[in-house]
């Protein structure tokens, strides 16, 4: 079911998601018990559990030797993971992903990926050193084999999740989040890897000092454009071939190929030897290559983020305005819904004018408005099914809650401040990470 | 509950091809690498390259195996067989001294379930200071070495059989007195 009418705005345009990226809802019929009975369920598990056991006798042996230094490796990683995973999974508040499959996607990277990656990058880069010299292998190998062996694995990962549950394969967006996690659970299990080497190579017995300069150097300074956002590109290609049932299966191979060869190039220059620095040579001259290199891809991938989020948003929003009951959401509400920084701009004006009564009651409103486009969008036909109903008397609920409130319609106000702060603030804290890792490149 | 026959068919053909993607990538990778020798002549009488501006020459007759070889400009590794006598030299920044390098190279036998003896005091020929001695792991023993380089540790190992050891001691031991650094411009 694609959206057909008018724009949240009511302008009679079709909207975008119904023009470049359809929306397929995950249909009402579909049951999660279902997967038990495919056979890429029983393999993904059975590869989980072989990846879990590698990585138990991996820690169990980085404990013994380390214990401080390897538990805060954990610790701190798993740490680090938390608002990355927040963020990804935030990205679809119209249509939130099931936590096991998020957790499957993370596992099949921290587990999976990098327990069949291993073998599979030190045969390439004994390739290599065989077939040209051990010079090139050692400044070409991680650059050819990186990209090669792991972004097919954790590619592989996202296929699996399609074979496990392709109804929730809704938008390119959700191919972007399954990616963004298999690419996340890869990256942290590769950092505590890298975090005890770090130990054990420093020398200094059970020190937490090389994994607290892993966790800044491979965590803030190349964590920010590293496995999350190859995947999440590949991931993309993957729901391409899913959604776009209304283009040819030619074109959506092509589309999925240059993504992934998108993930592979990004991945290629970022373990490139070309504008390389050492580590130890100038934390400055580090740092600005890491930005060079980083930055291009990660602006690339967020603006598709970006554009599959407004895709999708105007495909939801558009359930509501079908609706055309400013009880269940006004224009500008629809608007407010359809971006994250609108919706929390608009509880922070809610608390400005009624308190935190206010505040906690746009917060429900817009989870029930969120919660009814995605029913409706279910059931095909408005007000069907027991869900739209409960979510739709949860819209006027929270409505006739805010009325009550003097507050009586969900808008965000003031935006270009709203949105200037933000900016500011994301400003603020890169320079001051920034500036932290200088500080500790320069000891 | 049920799934369309075509769909369950569908299904395991596509699981099928990605767990033979993966076998292809964990275990034929490795096997096409096992199909060819790693072993390469270097030249002899010629510093070769070790990495982190460490250079030695190896010894006469000594093959380079290039699959554990990594020469870069911060650190390196490179491993020269003579038969069945591997002769392994490791260059990696280090900021601590003599005893603290030695207690690395220590702990890494250790954890092999080896011990590693006190050792003597060393010199490589192009005036390197350090410490060398024996070592013995459940599977093999040999020979060590440690040097100091400023911010370079230098270890080397020489294992083998105590007959072919003593056989290769003379030819090692010429080409660990090689050893020598050059500090990076």
């Amino acid at each position: 079911m694609t959206a057909t009418a008018g724009c949240p705005g009511g302008h009679g345009v079709p909207p975008r998601s119904a023009r470049t990226a359809p929306v397929h809802p995950t249909p009402a019929w579909a049951v999660a018990r279902k997967s038990l009975l495919l056979p890429a369920f029983w393999l993904v598990a059975f590869l989980m559990a072989l990846g879990a056991a590698r990585m138990v006798l991996v820690i169990q042996n980085a404990i013994a030797e380390y214990p401080v230094a390897t538990t805060t490796a954990l610790a701190l990683f798993a740490l680090y993971a938390v608002p990355f995973w927040l963020f990804v999974s935030a990205l679809d508040y119209l249509e939130r992903e099931p936590p096991l499959l998020l957790a499957t996607a993370f596992g099949w990277g921290g587990l999976v990926a990098t327990t069949v990656s291993a073998p599979g990058s030190t045969a390439i880069h004994n390739l290599l050193a065989k077939t040209y010299s051990p010079n090139f292998a050692a400044a070409w190998g991680s650059a050819i084999a990186g990209p090669t062996v792991e972004e097919i694995v954790k590619t592989l990962g996202i296929v699996a999740i399609v074979l496990i549950a392709r109804a929730q394969i809704n938008s390119v967006l959700d191919g972007v989040i399954y990616g963004s996690l298999v690419g996340l659970g890869f990256q942290v299990v590769e950092d505590i890897v890298y975090a005890v080497n770090a130990v054990a190579a420093a020398g200094r017995g059970d020190d937490v000092g090389p994994v607290v300069a892993t966790l800044f150097v491979r965590g803030f300074l190349a964590g920010l454009w590293s496995h999350t956002l190859f995947s999440a590109l590949a991931g993309a290609g993957v729901a391409s071939v899913v959604v776009r049932t209304d283009r040819t299966m030619r074109f959506r191979l092509g589309v999925a190929a240059v993504c992934f060869l998108g993930a592979w190039a990004c991945h290629f220059v970022w373990n490139s030897p070309l504008l390389t620095v050492e580590a130890g040579d100038n934390g400055y001259a580090l740092i600005a290559v890491l930005l060079a290199k980083g930055i291009p891809p990660l602006l690339l991938i967020l603006l598709l983020v970006r554009t599959a989020r407004h895709r999708e948003a105007d495909y939801y929003t558009q359930q509501l305005a079908a609706l055309d009951d400013p009880d269940i959401a006004t224009p500008a509400e629809l608007r407010v819904l359809s971006m994250g920084h609108l919706r929390a701009n608009a509880r922070r004006y809610a608390y400005a004018r009624a308190g935190v009564l206010g505040r906690r009651a746009v917060r429900q409103l817009q989870r029930a408005q969120a919660g009814l486009a995605l029913e409706l969008s279910r059931a095909q036909t408005a007000r069907a099914s027991p869900a739209v109903s409960h979510w739709h008397e949860e819209v006027l609920l929270q409505r006739a809650r805010l009325r009550s409130l003097g507050h009586p319609e969900a808008v965000a106000i003031d935006l270009r401040r709203g949105s200037m702060r933000r900016r500011m603030l994301i400003l603020a804290g890169t320079l001051l990470v920034l500036t932290a890792a200088c500080a500790a490149l320069a000891l | 509950m049920r799934v369309a026959r075509g769909r369950l068919l569908q299904n395991a053909a596509a699981s099928l091809c990605i767990l033979l993607a993966l076998v292809a990538i964990a275990v034929g990778l490795p096997a096409v690498d096992r199909t060819i020798s790693a072993e390469r002549a270097v030249p002899p009488h010629l510093p070769y390259e070790v990495g982190g501006g460490v250079t030695v020459v190896p010894p006469a007759g000594a093959v380079l195996d290039v699959t554990r070889t990594r020469p870069t400009a911060r650190q390196g590794t490179a491993l020269f067989t003579l038969g069945p006598v591997r002769y392994v030299i490791v260059a990696t920044p280090f900021d601590g001294d003599l005893d603290g390098a030695v207690d690395r190279l220590r702990r890494k036998v250790t954890n092999a379930e080896g011990q590693l003896d006190a050792g003597l005091p060393a010199l490589t020929g192009t005036g390197l200071s350090g410490r060398e001695g024996a070592y013995t792991t459940p599977d093999r023993a040999g020979r060590y070495a440690v040097f100091l380089a400023p911010d370079i540790s230098i270890e080397v190992t020489v294992s083998g059989t105590e007959t072919e050891l003593e056989r290769t001691e003379p030819a090692i031991e010429a080409s660990i007195r090689t050893i020598a650094y050059q500090e990076r411009v």
